[in-house]
């Protein structure tokens, strides 16, 4: 799992509000324990689940965290942790490689396609609760799009994908040979696609921030 | 006619038990092993558009199961390259973070290199320039004209053999016999100059 950020271990909001400050007065460099408390939240949660490439999502990452440095003297401290904020950025950030990389429509509004989230600036939201609804939401897409895949094609996902079993053990579970486990989780993944895409034509249409 | 490539992103899906075609099999094969070198981290640059469409699939799939995360290297190392991409400094190669602050040192040294070098040549021609004022009458040793007998010096040898005539040109041996001679002589000089000694 990808680690989730906590409110009161290593960075409560007192010290993030002063690192915040002392960034802003020119010290980029308390940025740093900010970013290093966030990247993986926002990797694990935020840009990987929307991108599907880890090459890409990395780059995302590194861009949303610069921009972050950059535009820091912009941010205001409403007495609620910067994550909500680099999470619009990064989300920003996707939707722009989106736009750019010519993929098929449907399946990028799918992974793009924003979770409400609590970021109303008046509400005290911090980032675990923010990572653990998106995180909850994410996977309740994932699963409802399982759900409408045909029994084989599901169990060829959970034990390939998300067990990780090796294609021997799932084929052996499932009764196949190796060769069949192969085209079962090949038509298994097209199939979720497919899925996928229509889940999305059903949802609402992708919300832009102005980060 | 469409071929299995053309519609792994958009044909329908068959059922699980549809017997499938050598290409079907073959490109379940590919993806199998492109799924195999992805879990164990080792995803390939290059792949064909649809094969990298699937991919994504299954990436997030496993993302969103908690199955995929940054190792703390890279996560650091995201980091690093972030805070030095703000600030303009150049990246460092991988696996060689260097802290922020010494990154804007590090930006700043070839300036300083630059005008430190600067300063030290100024210095150099400013201290030659004032100590050697003109017409102190001292010259450098080195400047000064060695006087020699020409006999000698290395000299060229027309003087001793002339113009040769068509008719002597078979002559050379005398010719050199008598450079040779001539060269004797200015060796001995300076050898009798010296008081016989080498």
């Amino acid at each position: 799992m990808a680690s989730e950020p906590a409110t009161t271990v290593e960075l409560e909001l007192e010290q993030e509000q002063r690192l915040v400050e002392e960034a802003q007065q020119g010290n980029l460099d308390a940025m740093r324990p900010i970013l290093e408390r966030y990247a993986g939240p926002l990797y694990g949660t935020v840009i990987l689940p929307r991108l599907g490439d880890a090459a890409s999502a990395e780059e995302v990452l590194r861009d949303t965290l610069a921009t972050a440095v950059e535009k820091i003297r912009r941010f205001t401290w409403q007495g609620k942790s910067i994550y909500p904020w680099l999470r619009q950025i990064a989300i920003n950030k996707v939707y722009d490689v989106h736009r750019q990389s010519k993929r098929s429509r449907r399946l990028a509004d799918a992974m793009v396609h924003e979770i409400d989230v609590e970021t109303d600036p008046a509400s005290h939201a911090d980032a675990q609760l923010i990572a653990d609804q998106e995180r909850r939401a994410h996977r309740e897409r994932i699963d409802e799009t399982l759900r409408h895949l045909q029994d084989r094609y599901r169990t060829a996902i959970e034990l390939r994908l998300i067990q990780e079993l090796s294609r021997e053990d799932c084929a052996r579970r499932l009764g196949v040979t190796i060769g069949t486990f192969d085209v079962l989780l090949f038509r298994a993944v097209r199939a979720f696609r497919k899925h996928f895409g229509e889940y999305a034509e059903r949802a609402e249409p992708p919300r832009t921030g102005d980060t | 006619m469409a071929t299995q490539d053309d519609d792994t992103l958009t044909g329908s899906v068959p059922d699980p038990d549809t017997e499938p075609a050598p290409a079907e099999l073959a490109h379940a094969r590919r993806f199998a092993e492109l799924v195999d070198k992805t879990l164990s981290g080792r995803t390939p640059p290059a792949m064909s558009a649809d094969d990298r469409a699937l991919l994504e699939v299954a990436t997030v799939i496993r993302a969103t199961h908690g199955s995929v995360e940054l190792a703390p290297s890279q996560e650091r190392q995201v980091v690093e390259d972030a805070l030095r991409q703000a600030i303009g400094a150049p990246a460092p190669s991988r696996g060689a973070a260097v802290p922020i602050a010494r990154a804007r040192v590090r930006r700043w040294v070839p300036w300083i290199v630059a005008g430190t070098s600067t300063l030290v040549a100024a210095a150099a021609v400013a201290m030659l320039w004032l100590r050697a004022p003109a017409g102190t009458g001292h010259e450098s040793p080195v400047a000064r004209r060695a006087e020699v007998p020409p006999e000698w010096t290395s000299r060229p040898a027309d003087s001793l053999v002339g113009p040769i005539a068509r008719d002597h040109a078979g002559d050379a041996s005398a010719r050199i016999d008598a450079i040779f001679a001539d060269r004797l002589d200015g060796f001995r000089a300076r050898r009798l100059a010296r008081g016989g000694k080498p």
